[in-house]
C-alpha cells in the first residue's frame, strides 16, 4: 500500500547489533568498577560506623555493591580477554554519533528548567521544546517539514495541556498565555 | 461464581470503558516502535491515581499489556521491527510473508492465533489463580526471599545473551532500590546527602529514564543507521478472515501448541513470553511438512509464536496476582500500580479485593474480543500509525517523559535524575546491557531484603531456616539451576534458526 519515506523512517525501529568494537566496553568495565569499589567502600564505612548484623541495614548495601565490584570485575577481565589485552582505539565517526544525544539531554534539562523557573508556560515551552527535537531528530530538510512540525507542536502541547488541567485536574503552568 | 461477579464487575460502562481505552491505547504502543507497554503503564500512572479506581485503572493496564502483544505484531510482519521483544519470533516468517503479497494472512494468523490462545490461557488463570492463592497463603517469608530470587536469577540469566551483562543490569537494579531511608530501621541509604533522595527513587522515573530518555538517546545516537520500510498491504483475498482453507487448517494446531508453551512459561519466573514464543517457533519448523516455505513465509512460524505470545501473558498474572511476584518488565511496573494503591498482590488480594481480581480476569476475556476487532478490521489505521514520522514519535516520547516526571512531582531533581538514568540506559543499549533486569532489581531488590531480614527475625538470625524449610531449599537450587538455563534457547536458535542467540538479547522492555 504505501512505504514510509527511508529519510523519516531511518530513525525508528529495532537495534540489530549494538557496535560493541573499539575501546568503548572496556572504559564501561573500567568505569563500572571504579564505580562499584566507591560504592562498596562507602557501604562498608557505614557498616563500619554502624555495625553489620545479619537483619540490619548495613548488610544489603556491602552485598549489593560487593556483586557489583565482582561483575564488573568479571565483565572488564572478560573484554580484555576478547581483545587479546590489546585496546583498540574507537572508529573516527564515534566522536560525532554521541553530538545528538548531548544536544537532546541539553534541550530536556532547559526545558525542565524552563518549565520550574520561569512564567513562559507549559503550552508555549512545550511547542518550542517540540519543535527543537524534532528538528534535531529529523534528517530532512527545515523547509520541508516546518509546516508539520509547527502544527504538531502546537496541536500536542494544547491538547496536553487541556486535558491535564480541565479533565484530570492536574495543574500545569498556564504562563503568560491566557489559558 | 467468582468469575461470574467479575463479569459483573467489568460489565459496567465505566470498566468497559477502561477496558476499550486499554486495549487500544495497549494496540496502539504496541505497534510503535520505541514505546512499550511498561513505559506505558509507567506514564499513566499519575494520571490513573488521580482517576482514583483501582479496578478501572488495572482493567486499563492488564488491555494495555495485552493489547501492546496484539500491536507488537503488526510491526513485526509489516515492517520487520518488533514493537516488541516477544514479538521477534513473529517477524522472522511474518515479514517474509508480507514481503510475498500474503500480509493480510499474516496478520489474520496473528490476531486468531491471539484471541484463541489469549482466551484459553484466560480459562487457565481463572482455575489456577484461586488455587494457587490457597497455596501462597502457607508460603512464609523464606519462601518469598526465595521465589523473588528465583524470579531474578531467571530473567536476568534470560533476557540478554549474556548472564555477566543480565547480572551487571540487576545489580544496578538493585542499588537504585537500595537508595532512600531503610523501611524497617529509618536509616539513610546511598542518598548522597541530597535530601530528594531520603524517599528513594520513584519507579515511574527510573522506567521513564530507562525506556523513554535511553531509548531516544540511543536513537538520536546512531541517527542514519536503521532504514526501514512498511511493507505493502495486499488487496483482500478470499478465505474466511483473510485465511484460505489451507491456512487455518496449517493454522490451528499451531495455535494450540503455542498457547500450551506460552501459558505455563509466562507463569514460571521466566521472564515472559521470549522463550516461549523462539520454542514454539523452533517447534513448528520441525513439524512443518512445508520445509521449503521456512525462510520465505512458513504460517506456521507466524501462528504458534503469537499464540505463545499472548497466552504467556495470562501466565505472567498467576504469580503476579497470587503471589505478588513479577516475572516480567511490564508485571513489575504493575506491581508498582496496585502499591500506588496500597494494594498487595498475594494471597490476601482474593480475600480482601475478589471483586478486582476477578473483574480484571474477567476483562480480559472482553479485552480479547476486543482487541480481535480493533485488529483485523481496523488494520489500515494501524498500518497508517507505522508510518508516523520518527523524529515526531520521539519527541512525544519525551514530551510525555517529562511531563510523567516533572508535571506531576514538581521536582526538577526527579528530572535531572531521570537524564542520568536516561544516559546510562542509552550506553546500555550501546554496549548489549539487557535493561529489564534493572526495573526487576529496584521491584524485587527491596521485596528480596523485606522478606530475608523478616525471615531471620521470626528464626532468631538463623540462617538454618534458608535450608530448612523444604519449599525455601527447593526455590534456591532452582534459581541455582536456572543460571544454566539460558544455553538451552540460545543452542536451539543456533541449531535450528538464524541468529536467534542474538536476537533473544535485544528489546526486553515488555
Amino acid at each position: 500500500m504505501s512505504s514510509a519515506t527511508p529519510e523519516e523512517a531511518d530513525v525508528g525501529g529495532a537495534a540489530p547489533e549494538a557496535a560493541t568494537a573499539g575501546s568503548g566496553p572496556l572504559v564501561a568495565g573500567a568505569l563500572l568498577l571504579a564505580a562499584g569499589i566507591a560504592l562498596l567502600w562507602q557501604a562498608v564505612g557505614t557498616g563500619i560506623d554502624n555495625g553489620v548484623t545479619l537483619g540490619g541495614p548495613t548488610l544489603a548495601p556491602i552485598i549489593v555493591t560487593g556483586l557489583w565490584v565482582a561483575v564488573a570485575l568479571s565483565y572488564l577481565i572478560g573484554e580484555l580477554r576478547k581483545r587479546g589485552w590489546r585496546i583498540r582505539r574507537a572508529g573516527p565517526a564515534a566522536g560525532s554519533a554521541w553530538l545528538m544525544p548531548v544536544l537532546l539531554l541539553v534541550a530536556i534539562a532547559g526545558y525542565a528548567v524552563v518549565l520550574k523557573y520561569t512564567v513562559v508556560g507549559y503550552v508555549l515551552s512545550t511547542a518550542a521544546f517540540i519543535l527543537l527535537c524534532a528538528r534535531l531528530l529529523s534528517t530532512r530538510p527545515l523547509r520541508e517539514v516546518i509546516v508539520r512540525d509547527l502544527v504538531t507542536a502546537v496541536a500536542l502541547a494544547l491538547t496536553i495541556y487541556l486535558v491535564f488541567t480541565r479533565l484530570l485536574g492536574i495543574a500545569l503552568p498556564a504562563g503568560v498565555l491566557p489559558l | 461464581m467468582d468469575l461470574l461477579d467479575g463479569f459483573g464487575t467489568v460489565l459496567t460502562a465505566q470498566n468497559l470503558l477502561y477496558a476499550a481505552v486499554g486495549v487500544t491505547i495497549g494496540t496502539l504502543v504496541g505497534v510503535l516502535p520505541g514505546i512499550g507497554p511498561a513505559l506505558t503503564i509507567a506514564l499513566l500512572l499519575p494520571v490513573a491515581l488521580r482517576l482514583d479506581d483501582p479496578t478501572g485503572t488495572l482493567i486499563m493496564f492488564a488491555g494495555i499489556y495485552a493489547g501492546a502483544m496484539y500491536g507488537g505484531s503488526t510491526t513485526s510482519i509489516l515492517l520487520n521491527t518488533p514493537g516488541e521483544s516477544a514479538s521477534v519470533a513473529t517477524s522472522i516468517e511474518g515479514y517474509q510473508m508480507a514481503r510475498r503479497g500474503r500480509a493480510r494472512a499474516a496478520l489474520a494468523t496473528a490476531a486468531i492465533g491471539s484471541f484463541v490462545a489469549g482466551t484459553i490461557s484466560t480459562v487457565l488463570l481463572t482455575f489456577v489463580a484461586a488455587p494457587m492463592a490457597s497455596l501462597a497463603v502457607t508460603f512464609r517469608a523464606s519462601d518469598y526471599f526465595a521465589l523473588a530470587v528465583l524470579a531474578m536469577v531467571t530473567v536476568t540469566a534470560m533476557v540478554g545473551n549474556s548472564i555477566v551483562r543480565g547480572l551487571m543490569s540487576l545489580t544496578f537494579g538493585l542499588f537504585l532500590g537500595l537508595v532512600g531511608i531503610d523501611s524497617l530501621t529509618g536509616q539513610a541509604r546511598f542518598t548522597f546527602g541530597v535530601p530528594e533522595l531520603l524517599d528513594g527513587i520513584d519507579v515511574v522515573t527510573i522506567i521513564i529514564g530507562l525506556f523513554a530518555v535511553g531509548e531516544t538517546l540511543y536513537i538520536a545516537s546512531r541517527l542514519r543507521d536503521l532504514p526501514a520500510t512498511v511493507a505493502p498491504l495486499e488487496p483482500p483475498g478470499r478465505g474466511f478472515a483473510w485465511l484460505s482453507r489451507s491456512d487455518w487448517s496449517r493454522s490451528w494446531r499451531p495455535w494450540l501448541r503455542g498457547t500450551a508453551l506460552g501459558f505455563p512459561f509466562g507463569a514460571l519466573p521466566s521472564g515472559g513470553a521470549e522463550i516461549p514464543t523462539f520454542l514454539s517457533y523452533t517447534i513448528e519448523r520441525r513439524r512443518s511438512k512445508h520445509q521449503q516455505e521456512w525462510g520465505k513465509g512458513a504460517i506456521e512460524g507466524v501462528a504458534g509464536p503469537e499464540a505463545a505470545n499472548n497466552a504467556s501473558f495470562s501466565g505472567v498474572l498467576v504469580p503476579l496476582l497470587t503471589l505478588g511476584i513479577p516475572t516480567s518488565a511490564t508485571a513489575a511496573v504493575m506491581l508498582a500500580a496496585f502499591s500506588y494503591f496500597d494494594l498487595s498482590p498475594g494471597p490476601q488480594l482474593f480475600e480482601k479485593s475478589p471483586d478486582l481480581v476477578w473483574g480484571l480476569i474477567a476483562s480480559l476475556f472482553i479485552g480479547n474480543v476486543l482487541l480481535l476487532a480493533l485488529n483485523l478490521p481496523m488494520i489500515r489505521i494501524w498500518v497508517k500509525v507505522l508510518q508516523i514520522p520518527r523524529p515526531l514519535l520521539y519527541t512525544g516520547i519525551l514530551v510525555f517523559a517529562t511531563l510523567g516526571v516533572y508535571a506531576v512531582s514538581g521536582s526538577i531533581v526527579d528530572v535531572f535524575i531521570a537524564l542520568a538514568i536516561g544516559v546510562v540506559a542509552m550506553f546500555m543499549r550501546h554496549l548489549e546491557f539487557p535493561v529489564a533486569p534493572v526495573i526487576l532489581g529496584v521491584i524485587l531488590g527491596p521485596m528480596m531484603e523485606i522478606q530475608f531480614r523478616r525471615a531471620l527475625l521470626l528464626s532468631d538470625n538463623d540462617l538454618t531456616i534458608f535450608v530448612r524449610r523444604p519449599l525455601t531449599l527447593i526455590l534456591l537450587l532452582l534459581a541455582v539451576a536456572a543460571l544454566g538455563l539460558p544455553h538451552l534457547p540460545r543452542l536451539i536458535a543456533r541449531v535450528r534458526g538464524r541468529g536467534g542467540a542474538q536476537r533473544l538479547a535485544f528489546g526486553d522492555e515488555d
